[in-house]
């Protein structure tokens, strides 16, 4: 418990490693996830570190291990789910894993490059097919068409010069070339342009589309292609011709000059595909099966070569000792822990079979230690909380315990509604009760986790929006009436008559009258109220009361936490020069608002209500310091008030004054007073935390040669201006803000009216004209209109309205409540542990990794 | 005062409002005259980020990851290619080096540092909309002209189209490229292969009938050079506000340097006065009086009198003090040009920033391939000879 409400005490550490077994040691706490380390040469480049060329092995490793995963997720194998927790190889047996991988690679290499080479030469004997397929068509065309040009030879086609015509260039005595091939559908305009261009019409170009898709060897991408057939006169044109296709990368294939040779090539080409069918078939199942063997154990592999890696860069970041035979590492470690990380080494020594143990060294330090706090799940959701807003200083008060029950319970207030919190609680609990499953813990869905992370939080929200809801007597926006309602109309009629029931809409129910009012509902508001029409205005002012009462109350404790600090830090001046004005300010002006709160509640009943006075005039009445006007509450209250209102003004000036003045004092003013009080002097200016930890290894006994020189850097420079301005800054903050802070606690009462109301309206419109119908179809009716008041009640009241409060009691807790004595300046403790190293396989998909949780 | 480590405070789009509150405040109630200019310029600032807000966002995210000095110190030590590829993955390039199978050479690095260029370009260009997108384009014309002239180069010296496609830059790919060897006249180059590509608008000058040998096509790149120039100088400067006044200096800058080293390159050659002055871009601050000079320079004394009454220029062309490292004349336009880039990222709500990233990316390849050229080669000495970016920032 002292843990979560402080943090774990930190300390300094060195780690002797004998250069042998240092491998080994770095891998046990690697596994059990202990200590920081520290950085002993920040000066040296990465690439000038000790053991650059095995992190290098390893890189090289993941790359392969990366290209294989690529391969096996492009193959569709799944990969063995991976419970296993393979510990870090060691340095002999790295090599033979590399030898592994890197076969692995070559042979996986080869069959992809033979598959692939394959894949490219059946897709162009398919190409080909297709266009001879398709350019049979032109020239049977061009045939069709000979006769009609015969017949009109001395009137010439048009379509004369685009279309071919083998005789007559012939008679020309040109030679007529041709060239075939298949070209992307988009680019077949801006080829045929740059075809006419450049050619200046001496060519003729006929194509047709292919109507299927056809793979891109390059992407992979199936596309349309475009079958074309060019036929031009002379060589240079050819020449041109055939660059023009290289630039729009054309597959070129050979032109069949007679129908003959075109029926054989057809004939050839298809045994050749069948036979390349085959020879692919055998070639990607002979793939499949090296990716199978290679998966087995590609997940451990994953595991070990980023544990080496990890424990790779630890060893860069230690130093040598003079002698060369053992690495020195700093580190930060919880002193609770000092004995399992002695155990961990000897373990690891012990595996190594080293003959000298490596071992633990306490070290006194002037850095303030990263902050610890160890959380379990229930707890971590809370501690997120408060660390989204900073992490704690070394050894602060951390308000995560507090948060546990103040968050919800803040939460609750503004969401009380004892149905929507049920179905809340119900949604946490069942997030609680699978919380192992698999399924849930591994998505990917960032705002799934979120809600995820936070089911305990949930859980608990939705438990006290129950209890409120009980108090305030709302389900649904419906009051229950569990235990008999307190209000008797029956006995009313004493009063009334048959003429004033019978005249008025509205009757009141006077509780004066006897058996009217037969004391208050055992819990929570009486469910008669939501009959009435003053139902608002008589839970507004209840609401906003409860607000200002709970503000109170969560500021005061605030405050009183800060005596922690200060008790803790041993500066006992705070807790009179800062601590008590605070709180003085405090309970002096809003404590005596929530004293004259509960005083009104107490003594004035039902029967002299109407002489009740009205709180806040009481209240201003008290800062302008004339009370003589309206009665008094009781007796001696005008002294009283002018009593609290001096106290609080006066401890203005102290909490401004008072810290520095004093520190000045101390300072300065020692000086003078010599000798006698050099003691004290030294006790209260060292900085807190390392005066601890200094005491606390004198009392362990461990010797310290550099204790003194430590000391030495200690004396902080005193300057009286920046502690005035510091002070200056806190009180205005203070003082302002204890006035704002409760006004601001007022968002309670605004947000639990918000949602009481929102809820009564969702109810009205939707669920009670559904109920209104009162025809047999009504039925019928009613199933869409539920369908739609549950989609709305936990879209808008669940959700929205939820996120809504969250925000808000967050605000609560961060502003109003942790700036009275949380400072969160602190640098989180990041321990050396395998299973919180990131792997880059995760970030690309390529693997899910379900390791356990250390223990952290 | 001390801030929660989360506090709204340290967000950064928070303060993108303050600096839009105080254009808009700087701008406002001068003179009543330049009212309605001045409302329409913030207007145009105030719509600037619904367009382009996010690219340029992103583009500033970006030049974040361009190497400091402290970078290229570290970068300077390395005694292999393998300690170069281990300290780029701790900047931004990541595992751009370490992802390929083969042993790292220069041109490998080269090209792989081209190819993270370009992805960074396309997916900038991609994204956005209309002027800026014509930006854009306009600064992939430069690589464009530069890969037409190499082409014909090449098919000059009957290289094999096949082998100088991959050396073209790849932010000037564009379809009809391999057929650009095929034309023998800038006219037939125009009218065939280029006619439907953005260049055809920097053609009117450059046609001729001449054949075309090496020294035709360096007047070739000369002349779409400047027009070139000229036409995204007028695009800037139509374009007003602080594109205008951030890009305009920069192009101007490069018209002066193309016609320094026009006029520097043609010592030796029979290229005339005369011809040369049509070759240079007229955006410039030299146009007209330096340029004419500059026509009339014979030597390398004279293109200094010349730079000696522009104070930007004179920097350049001063002789190196004896104590400093001796630097190109090629080096100092670059350090300059550097120096001008830098100085886009300091206002907003503009296009320059493309432009400057662009250009700083690849001095920044330049400087990259130069240092590891020098690792390859065990030349040390010469290896301090890269032009560091954002001097100040580490």
């Amino acid at each position: 418990m002292s843990s979560l409400l402080r943090g774990e005490e930190m300390c300094l550490a060195q780690l002797f490693l004998q250069s042998g077994s240092a491998y080994d040691c770095i891998n046990e706490l690697g596994e059990l996830g202990l200590v920081e380390f520290r950085d002993l040469n920040p000066s040296v480049n990465a690439f000038q570190r000790k053991h650059v060329s095995e992190i290098k092995k390893c890189e090289e490793m993941e790359r392969i291990l990366g290209y294989l995963l690529r391969e096996v997720k492009k193959a569709d194998i799944t990969l063995p789910e991976g419970d296993v927790n393979p510990v870090a190889p060691l340095p002999k047996h790295v090599m033979s894993i590399m030898e592994q991988l890197q076969r692995l690679e070559v042979e996986l290499g080869e069959v992809t490059r033979n598959k692939e080479k394959l894949q490219r030469n059946l897709l162009e004997l398919t190409e080909y097919t297709h266009m001879l397929r398709i350019t049979r068509n032109f020239v049977q065309r061009s045939a069709e068409r000979e006769p009609l040009q015969v017949q009109y030879e001395e009137f010439p086609f048009l379509e004369k010069d685009t279309m071919m015509d083998y005789s007559s260039m012939q008679r020309l005595g040109a030679k007529l070339g041709f060239i075939s091939g298949l070209i992307q559908r988009v680019k077949i305009e801006a080829f045929e342009r740059m075809l006419w261009r450049v050619c200046k019409g001496y060519t003729i170009l006929s194509y047709a589309e292919v109507e299927d898709y056809l793979e891109d060897p390059d992407s992979g991408e199936p596309t349309k292609k475009v079958v074309f057939l060019i036929s031009y006169w002379g060589d240079q044109i050819g020449q041109k011709v055939k660059k023009i296709c290289d630039c729009y990368h054309c597959h070129l294939y050979p032109y069949p000059s007679s129908n003959e040779e075109r029926n054989d090539v057809v004939e050839g080409l298809r045994t050749r595909i069948q036979d390349l069918h085959t020879v692919l078939h055998r070639t990607e199942d002979y793939l499949r099966q090296v990716l199978i063997k290679a998966s087995e154990s590609v997940y451990t592999w994953v595991i070990q070569v980023k544990k080496m890696k990890a424990i790779y860069y630890i060893l860069n970041l230690c130093s040598f000792d003079v002698t060369n035979k053992c690495l020195i590492a700093e580190v930060w470690c919880p002193v609770n822990d000092i004995p399992t990380l002695r155990r961990a080494l000897e373990e690891g020594s012990r595996k190594s079979g080293a003959t000298v143990p490596s071992f633990v060294n306490r070290i006194p330090t002037n850095d303030t230690p990263p902050t610890l706090i160890r959380t379990n799940k229930f707890t971590s959701g809370f501690q997120n909380i408060v660390d989204a807003y900073g992490v704690g200083s070394y050894r602060e008060v951390n308000p995560a315990p507090f948060t546990i029950i103040t968050f919800p319970f803040l939460f609750a207030v503004m969401f009380g509604d004892l149905g929507h919190g049920l179905i809340m609680a119900l949604f946490g609990l069942w997030m609680v009760l699978y919380e192992n499953n698999r399924k849930l813990k591994n998505t990917r869905n960032e705002i799934w986790n979120t809600f995820f992370e936070g089911r305990y939080i949930i859980l608990m929200m939705g438990l006290f929006s129950v209890y409120t809801g009980l108090i305030y007597n709302d389900c649904f926006s419906k009051s229950l009436n569990i235990f008999g309602s307190g209000w008797s109309v029956k006995a009313m009629f004493q009063v009334w008559k048959e003429s004033d029931v019978r005249g008025n809409r509205l009757l009141s129910l006077d509780p004066n009258v006897t058996n009217v009012f037969n004391g208050p509902y055992p819990l929570g508001i009486d469910p008669i109220w939501n009959l009435a029409t003053n139902r608002l205005t008589f839970l507004n002012s209840y609401k906003m009361k409860m607000s200002v009462i709970l503000g109170i109350i969560h500021m005061s404790f605030g405050v009183i936490l800060s005596t922690y600090n200060h008790l803790h830090f041993r500066k006992k001046y705070n807790l009179y020069l800062v601590f008590l004005p605070e709180l003085l300010f405090l309970l002096c002006l809003f404590g005596y608002l929530v004293f004259m709160i509960v005083y009104k509640w107490l003594v004035f009943s039902a029967k002299d209500s109407r002489d009740a006075p009205s709180i806040l005039i009481h209240f201003i009445n008290m800062f302008l310091m004339q009370g003589d006007a309206v009665q008094p509450l009781y007796p001696g209250q005008t002294g009283l008030q002018v009593f609290l209102v001096v106290i609080a003004v006066f401890s203005v000036p102290v909490l401004l004054l008072g810290k520095p003045v004093y520190l000045y004092w101390l300072h300065n003013g020692s000086h003078r007073l010599g000798m006698y009080r050099g003691y004290e002097r030294v006790r209260r200016n060292s900085e807190e935390e390392l005066y601890l930890m200094r005491a606390h290894d004198m009392e362990e006994g461990s010797s310290h040669s550099d204790l003194s020189s430590s000391g030495e850097c200690q004396t902080e420079e005193f300057n009286f201006a920046d502690e005035m301005l510091h002070q200056a800054i806190h009180t205005i903050e203070y003082c302002l803000g204890c006035v704002s802070n409760t006004a601001s606690y007022l968002r309670l009462w605004a947000l639990s009216l918000a949602h009481a109301q929102l809820s009564e309206v969702l109810w009205s419109m939707v669920m009670r004209v559904g109920l209104r119908m009162d025809t047999q179809l009504g039925v019928l009716f009613l199933v869409p209109v539920f369908g739609l008041f549950a989609v709305l009640t936990v879209s808008i009241l669940l959700v929205m309205e939820g996120l809504s409060a969250f925000l808000h009691a967050l605000r609560l807790h961060w502003v109003e409540f942790q700036n009275k004595f949380y400072s969160g300046t602190g640098v989180k403790f990041s321990p050396f542990c395998f299973s919180l190293l990131p792997s880059s396989f995760e970030q690309d998909g390529l693997l899910v990794e379900g390791f356990a949780q250390c223990t952290f | 005062m001390a801030q929660p480590n989360q506090s709204p405070d340290l967000n950064l789009i928070e303060h993108l409002w303050g600096d839009l509150k105080r254009a808009v405040h700087r701008r406002c109630l001068k003179k009543t005259a330049r009212l309605v200019e001045s409302s329409f310029g913030v207007m145009a600032e105030l719509s600037f980020n619904v367009d382009h807000g996010y690219l340029e966002g992103l583009v500033r995210g970006m030049k974040a990851g361009i190497l400091t000095c402290n970078d290229y110190h570290n970068l300077a030590q390395c005694d292999t290619l393998e300690d170069m590829k281990l300290h780029l993955q701790s900047t931004d390039y990541g595992k751009l080096l370490s992802s390929s199978e083969e042993d790292l050479t220069v041109s490998l690095v080269d090209s792989k540092l081209r190819e993270y260029l370009v992805t960074e370009f396309s997916c900038l260009r991609s994204n956005a909309l209309p002027p800026l997108s014509t930006f854009l384009d306009y600064i992939t014309y430069s690589y464009m002209i530069d890969n037409v002239v190499m082409l014909i180069t090449g098919a000059l010296k009957q290289r094999d189209v096949a082998d100088l496609l991959p050396r073209c830059h790849p932010l000037g790919a564009f379809d009809q490229m391999a057929a650009v060897g095929i034309a023998r006249t800038p006219t037939e180059l125009y009218s065939a292969i280029l006619v439907d590509t953005p260049l055809a608008q920097f053609f009117q000058d450059a046609v001729s009938e001449s054949n075309l040998d090496e020294m035709e096509a360096e007047i070739l790149r000369n002349k779409l050079y400047k027009a070139y120039l000229e036409s995204f100088h007028t695009f800037c400067k139509n374009f007003g506000g602080a594109t205008r006044d951030i890009m305009c200096p920069i192009l101007e800058f490069e018209a002066d340097r193309r016609a320094f080293i026009i006029t520097v390159n043609s010592f030796g050659t029979d290229l005339s006065g005369a011809d040369r002055s049509a070759l240079y871009p007229s955006c410039g601050k030299l146009y007209p009086e330096g340029l004419q000079l500059l026509a009339k320079a014979e030597d390398h004394e004279q293109v200094k009198a010349v730079a000696d009454c522009y104070p930007e220029y004179k920097i350049i062309f001063d002789d190196p003090e004896p104590a400093s490292d001796f630097k190109t004349l090629e080096d100092r336009f670059f350090e300059q040009e550097v120096k001008l880039n830098t100085l886009a990222f300091l206002q907003q709500f503009h296009f320059g920033v493309f432009y400057s990233y662009i250009k700083l990316k690849e001095q920044e390849n330049r400087n990259i391939v130069w240092i590891s050229e020098c690792i390859t080669q065990r030349q040390k000495s010469k290896i301090h000879n890269y032009i560091p970016i954002f001097r100040g920032t580490n």
